[in-house]
């Protein structure tokens, strides 16, 4: 499997069980967080769309790195585990940072 | 245009800066608890994104960023990236949250007599107002109740 897809699906199982295991924020059962998670996705297509377009990239990718799947438009499909780990991920230390901070 | 890459980023600040000022998000006015969330994330991607490079698995047009390399041949275009992105997915995170507050205020109300095993907060950070003023803080707090200690 390329690189980048094995780098992808890690990250994504890496912050599930993050999240699961030890942050427990409790944001997996948040319409809170789902809504949040469809309006990135919806504005990472148009962002990540331009970064990646293969008529004027600014973000090339090598072709054996990754699945191969570009879409929507070009964006490498894996992009958006690549979104969806960074962003929960923030989304989990805000949780975190704000269990801690004096209320 | 070698700016490029960085006019998405800053266009991606100024699109979700009616989040906090409109909506009241309240993420640039916890600037602590924004380095706490930031951070980790910006260390662990920079790594990732450094080992991509490193093995070939993406690079970045010359005519599209401005050519400034941090160390292990990062783009700064990158950093300011997994700083952007995530600031945008807390402003999204807080503002659908203030949303869903608005029109259900009574999110589960401090029980006056908790008796479940899980604590009443455990998915929550925002206290009720209920809760907050049983926190002996000052009724009128105008935000929920995060406000002190922020800044």
């Amino acid at each position: 499997m390329p690189e980048y897809t094995v780098a992808t699906l890690a990250a994504v199982v890496v912050v599930v069980a993050v999240e699961l295991l030890w942050a427990r924020t409790g944001i997996f059962r948040t319409a809170q967080y789902w809504i949040t998670m469809a309006i990135v996705f919806f504005f990472q297509v148009l962002v990540d769309g331009w970064l990646t377009k293969l008529s004027e990239p600014i973000v090339r990718y090598a072709p054996a790195q990754f699945a191969g799947i570009r879409f929507p438009f070009d964006i490498p499909i894996e992009d958006f585990g690549f979104g969806f780990a960074l962003v929960t991920g923030t989304i989990i230390a805000w949780q975190l940072a704000g269990r801690k901070e004096p209320a | 245009m070698p700016g490029e890459y960085l006019l998405l980023m800053a266009a991606c600040v100024a699109i979700t800066l009616p989040l906090e000022f409109v909506l009241g998000a309240r993420v640039y006015r916890r600037p602590r608890r924004l380095l706490l969330a930031v951070l980790p994330l910006l260390l662990i991607f920079s790594v990732w994104d450094a080992v991509a490079i490193a093995r070939g698995h993406w690079d970045y047009s010359p005519a599209h960023t401005t050519g400034w390399l941090l160390p292990f041949a990062v783009p700064v275009e990158e950093v300011v990236f997994f700083i952007v992105i995530p600031l945008c997915g807390l402003l999204t995170f807080e503002a659908v949250g203030r949303m869903l507050g608005r029109r259900a205020p009574a999110a589960p109300a401090a029980p006056s007599a908790p008796t479940s095993s899980a604590p009443p907060s455990r998915s929550r950070n925002v206290p009720s107002l209920p809760e907050f003023r049983e926190q002996g803080h000052v009724s009128g707090a105008k935000d929920g109740g995060t406000g002190v200690g922020d800044a």
